[in-house]
């Protein structure tokens, strides 16, 4: 048994840097993928593909503000904003909710009289999700000369206007934008429509098929894949050098040449675009954009995803989104109904759920202040040329050994 | 200290900075009374001044960090008063800001690289890294390392050669040999003059007259913002007021 062991590890170090390197990623992702096929054959406290779709949005809206306070260190409370504007865009192009227009394009499932804007869903996000980063840059132009506290103030500020405009933004001089406290309900479905379906076999809406859940489950992981891909990419660049810089040191960041707006406006709205896509869709999946769902405690909540997870750190970060949003959706309940069957009296854990968020933060600041995964700041494209050169002017001036300073 | 000014002639060659009756403000503190001083091609202008007198906020005008609210600042025929400090950064004015400010959890090498962020040339800057390194074999041995576990004279070292990186056309170092050791500081100073000889002109501000003076062409005596001496390096060393004041001598 022990000699096996030993040859399959040999044959592992043997495989090339590349297979080794990417097959724990693939092998989570394949786990990931299937989850929805093998999800009934396992314990009742892994969470229900519908939970899982939700799960997968908000650690989206993570990542997104992941670049914002992990990235660039520029402390946004306000980040529910986003996900309003996202969430409420989405409403206003496939709804009901303009009935003076009448205009299609691309919408399925609905006939081609029906009154109100209804884009097709996958044009809706990408709007949303540049109308988003428009707000974004709006609200980062006049806030981001504050630095530290006074800018957390200002978000705090902004992400209360948004949701207090929503709420009120039933008559404005007459014209219904947002509904008020009733939401714009429903949304168009989202799907690929009858030609694609016939031809290709793509479903053709995803609200009234069978398989609703797991058709949100995977575009949702697709959404959440790219929202992977661009955060790491984004850190490697150029420009997240500069954000790492400005996190490190503003003033010694400028003096590099950084230019500070421009860069912490862009982190601005690199945050904004992917917490209104994610708000977007979490529209479609919910089919409604509802007032109640946009408040101050929530920017916290995805805030506490990214502290719990670590600043800074993608993995860190979507490994806290999960776990916080499995909590929130499903978790607290399900420890509620276990420890009222053990104790044999109601207890109603989910009532508690933000002294529980707040003592987990506590207890992470304790023990794991840099988060559950920390960053790690390496890098990744060391050139061979430059190694190699700086080895041989280290020989060549040997004697820089001296005294500590 | 082997180079001193007058083996290297104090031609004066064309301006390249030129500060022009300069006043700079924080908030309602007139920290800067009216500066004028200029920095010709091939220098080392020293600025010195006890703490307060203006010298740090003198490079935070040049560098755009504190705008001076009057007067002009012109880098090579061109006003840069108003300017943005990155952009002044890219037309050619680096620094070794006061207290060194490296990004501590980046790696030299990183910070390195920081230096080099507003250059379009990407190609040079393989040689300009190894002109770095040959000047601070120190950091080549460290370049892995991060920044803030450094000892303080590597940190000034790194501070320098990240501004090198820019490849300025105007060095700006403020208090170098702040809090390092006498071994140190000679060695920094050395090497000051060595990046002067490679073409760069250097403004040095400094507490430490004594080795500002040796290593300078020219020097600019502040006190409470306003310029009350000025004149060749060997001559201001000579001065009765100077060696009083600023080098301790009776």
């Amino acid at each position: 048994m022990s000699t096996a062991r030993a040859t399959f590890t040999e044959r592992w170090r043997q495989l090339p840097d590349v297979v080794q390197r990417l097959a724990l990623p693939a092998l989570v992702l394949l786990l990931a993928i299937l989850y929805p096929w093998y999800f009934g054959g396992l314990p009742g406290a892994f969470p229900a593909v519908e939970t899982a779709v939700i799960m997968l949005i908000f650690t989206v809206m993570a990542l997104g503000l992941n670049v914002v306070v992990g990235y660039a260190g520029l402390l946004d409370l306000g980040y529910v904003a986003f996900y309003a504007a996202g969430a409420y865009v989405a409403a206003w192009l496939a709804s009901v909710q303009f009935e003076q227009v009448t205009f299609h394009l691309g919408s399925i499932g609905i006939v081609d009289t029906l009154p109100g804007i209804h884009i097709s869903i996958w044009i809706v996000l990408v709007a949303a999700a540049l109308f988003t980063t428009i707000v974004g840059v709006l609200i980062g132009l006049p806030t981001l000369r504050l630095r530290g506290d006074y800018l957390a103030i200002v978000t705090l500020g902004f992400g209360e206007i948004v949701p207090q405009v929503v709420r009120n933004g039933d008559d404005f001089g007459g014209f219904d934008l947002t509904h008020g406290t009733f939401g714009i309900s429903p949304i168009d479905s989202i799907g690929f429509g009858n030609t694609l379906n016939d031809t290709l076999g793509l479903p053709a809406s995803y609200q009234t098929s069978t398989n609703r859940a797991e058709l949100f489950y995977l575009t949702a992981l697709a959404l959440l894949l790219f929202t992977v891909f661009c955060s790491v990419r984004l850190r490697d660049s150029r420009l997240g050098r500069a954000w790492i810089a400005i996190r490190e040191d503003e003033t010694a960041a400028a003096a590099m040449g950084v230019p500070l707006m421009r860069t912490k406006t862009w982190s601005y709205a690199t945050g904004a675009f992917f917490g209104g896509l994610a708000g977007a869709f979490y529209a479609v999946f919910k089919s409604g954009a509802f007032p109640s769902d946009f408040f101050f405690n929530f920017s916290i909540f995805i805030l506490c995803m990214v502290i719990l997870g670590g600043m800074g750190s993608v993995w860190g970060v979507i490994v806290g989104g999960l776990v916080l949003s499995y909590l929130d959706r499903e978790g607290l309940a399900k420890v509620g109904s276990f420890a009222s069957d053990v104790l044999n009296r109601p207890i109603d854990v989910p009532k508690y759920a933000f002294g529980v968020y707040g003592a987990i933060i506590v207890a992470m600041m304790l023990f794991r202040p840099a988060g559950m995964i920390p960053e790690k700041r390496h890098r990744l494209e060391i050139d061979e040329g430059v190694e190699s050169a700086a080895v041989a002017s280290a020989e060549q001036g040997g004697d820089g050994r001296r005294g500590d300073g | 200290m082997s180079t001193t000014a007058t083996d290297r002639g104090t031609d004066s060659g064309t301006v390249v900075l030129e500060l022009n009756d300069v006043h700079t403000y924080y908030g309602a503190i007139h920290a800067l009374k009216g500066v004028t001083l200029d920095v010709r091609a091939g220098e080392i202008v020293t600025l010195i001044g006890a703490n307060g007198a203006g010298k740090s906020t003198t490079l935070r005008s040049i560098n755009g960090l504190n705008h001076a609210r009057k007067g002009a600042i012109r880098f090579s025929g061109r006003d840069i008063t108003g300017a943005a400090p990155h952009s002044i950064v890219k037309m050619g004015i680096a620094q070794s800001p006061e207290g060194r400010r490296l990004f501590p959890r980046m790696s030299v090498y990183e910070n390195l690289e920081m230096g080099a962020f507003q250059r379009k040339d990407r190609s040079n800057f393989k040689g300009d890294l190894d002109r770095v390194f040959q000047l601070f074999p120190r950091l080549a041995e460290r370049r892995q390392q991060k920044a803030g576990t450094l000892s303080g004279g590597e940190q000034q070292m790194c501070a320098i050669g990240r501004a090198l990186m820019a490849r300025p056309k105007l060095l700006l170092l403020d208090e170098p040999s702040m809090g390092l050791a006498p071994i140190f500081v000679e060695k920094i100073f050395e090497i000051i003059v060595e990046i002067n000889q490679q073409g760069t002109p250097v403004l040095l501000v400094e507490q430490n007259a004594l080795m500002a003076l040796d290593v300078a062409n020219r020097g600019y005596v502040l006190e409470t913002g306003r310029i009350a001496l000025q004149g060749e390096a060997k001559d201001l060393r000579q001065n009765e007021r100077v060696r009083q004041t600023y080098l301790g001598e009776t």
